[in-house]
């Protein structure tokens, strides 16, 4: 039996797939802990996971307000190229610097044989090394990675960032430890992430599909109302703010209303008034109960909801807002699964084209269907737990 | 049209109708009558191509130019500030120097 640490940050994609691997690993019988910001997190933890919540002392001002940091991702309208720049200054590098001691802090008390830490939850990494322990990086958001060979400058823009971060902890190093030279775990399969010269520490395990344990209720009676109507879903995800969503579903709202589908749309239904009749609006959906019942999906190609749409051999429609999204939605479209539209440019009739493509043309739903196979064969969360497990048997040695 | 005669140089003006042809069939021209395309236009203000977008626009200058420029080598190396201010003069520029 050992001990494992997770350590999140208090965002929904990157936390879920911790989710499924960890639940693997306390099955097992080890102990798992998840150090994060966010008391919200407990209840979602699976049973026996312990919640390692990242406190400071009331008297240090500083230091109290944690709370800023769980939705600062949501408080900027951001788009394209931009974006990667918010992202790092604004989100990732202040919430690494804010968590960094309540890490630390946890990593001395919990005295984890393994640290399994987030590539953008650095502080993780920066953590563990200076207080000795043996880390493994998970990579949730893998098109990042890409972006070495895509815009090698602005990926060392990025590991500039979290070198700075680093000296300020005292790690000297003239690289980016984010990503552990023992295990790095990529949670995509090469097949989707496509070719790219990588260490052999970088290990493709496919995707982590989480299956929530929170009950969500559905109007499934309207879903199957229609018959021969074809369903699709429509999500643009958790971190955008309002005037993304209501610029997005007014175009769906023109393109889908009249149209022989049902349409269901992840959104707060008081976005609009109204809502055309073949819709089913709700703020969130049991996603992977539902997509085995669906056609195909429109999304803005979070990694998540583009794994499990490929896992179920949907096709789909990427519409890329910011940060790795443009890179997620172009390797739909390299593997042939999807077509992708400009967030700023599209209109409603090339959703509508789009959507109707995807539907009619049954090659995207074949290389969907081929990536899902690639996915299984990558050996997903007992792979993931099998890999972790292995790495924190090695005995650590001192140095 | 897309094979270049390496001794005919193109002057600025024959680069930004270039330019404009690659832009168009990256974004399709339906986006493009729409807009307004000037040496001034930046790529991700005011064209609105994301990252995606700007990369397959550099791989059709280098599938036009071939070896007289390095095109994808003088992009790779821009960082994040430069590539959010690019505009399109920057890059007329640019191919004019190398011709």
């Amino acid at each position: 039996m050992a001990r494992f640490v997770f350590v999140v940050p208090p965002l929904t994609g990157h936390i879920n797939p911790t989710l499924s691997i960890g639940a693997v690993l306390l099955q097992r019988g080890h102990q798992v802990g998840w150090i994060t910001l966010d008391p919200a997190l407990a209840p979602k933890l699976p049973k026996g996971g312990e919640l390692l919540l990242i406190q400071y002392e009331e008297t240090d001002l500083e230091k109290q307000d944690s709370e800023k940091y769980l939705d600062i991702i949501t408080k900027k309208i951001v788009y394209g190229i931009d974006s990667i720049k918010f992202l790092y200054e604004e989100v990732l590098i202040p919430l690494n610097r804010h968590s960094y001691e309540g890490i630390a802090g946890w990593l001395d008390r919990f005295k984890p044989d393994l640290v399994i830490t987030d590539h953008q939850m650095f502080a993780g990494a920066i953590a563990a090394a200076n207080r000795g322990y043996t880390y493994a990086t998970s990579v949730t958001a893998p098109a990042a990675i890409k972006v070495m060979d895509e815009l090698p400058k602005v990926h060392e823009w990025e590991m500039n960032q979290v070198i700075a971060l680093q000296k300020e902890f005292g790690v000297h190093n003239e690289t980016s430890i984010a990503c552990s030279g023992e295990l790095t775990m990529v949670l995509t399969s090469k097949a989707f992430f496509g070719e790219m010269e990588l260490p052999e520490y970088y290990r493709f395990v496919g995707p982590v599909i989480h299956q929530r344990t929170e009950q969500v209720p559905f109007n499934w009676a309207k879903l199957n109302e229609q018959e021969g109507n074809k369903k699709i879903l429509l999500s643009i995800g958790t971190t955008f703010d309002h005037e993304h969503k209501k610029s997005f579903f007014a175009k769906a709202i023109a393109a889908f209303e009249n149209e022989a589908l049902t349409v269901v749309v992840v959104s707060d239904p008081s976005l609009f008034e109204q809502w055309p009749s073949n819709f089913i609006v709700q703020r969130s959906v049991p996603q992977l109960e539902l997509l085995p019942h669906l056609d195909a999906v429109v999304c803005h190609g979070g990694h998540n909801t583009v794994c499990e749409t490929l896992t179920h051999g949907l096709p789909m429609v990427v519409v890329p807002i910011a940060y790795d999204q443009s890179h997620v939605a172009g390797r739909v479209v390299r593997v042939g699964a999807g077509l992708r539209l400009n967030f700023n440019r599209f209109k409603a009739k090339h959703l509508k084209e789009a959507v109707a493509e995807i539907l009619e043309n049954a090659c995207f739903k074949q290389a969907a269907v081929e990536i899902s196979r690639s996915f299984s064969e990558a050996g997903g969360t007992e792979k993931a737990a099998d890999l972790l497990a292995e790495l924190a048997k090695e005995p650590v040695i001192d140095c | 049209m897309d094979t270049l005669d390496s001794t005919t140089k193109l002057n600025s003006s024959e680069i930004f109708d270039l330019m404009k042809q690659f832009i168009t069939e990256v974004i399709g021209e339906e986006f493009v009558e729409e807009m307004e395309i000037t040496m001034e236009s930046s790529f991700t203000k005011d064209l609105e191509m994301d990252s995606i977008e700007i990369v397959s626009f550099s791989e059709k200058i280098k599938t036009h130019f071939g070896e007289q420029i390095d095109f994808t080598g003088w992009l790779s190396n821009m960082d994040l500030d430069e590539l959010i201010n690019l505009n399109l003069g920057t890059i007329v520029n640019y191919i004019e120097e190398c011709q």
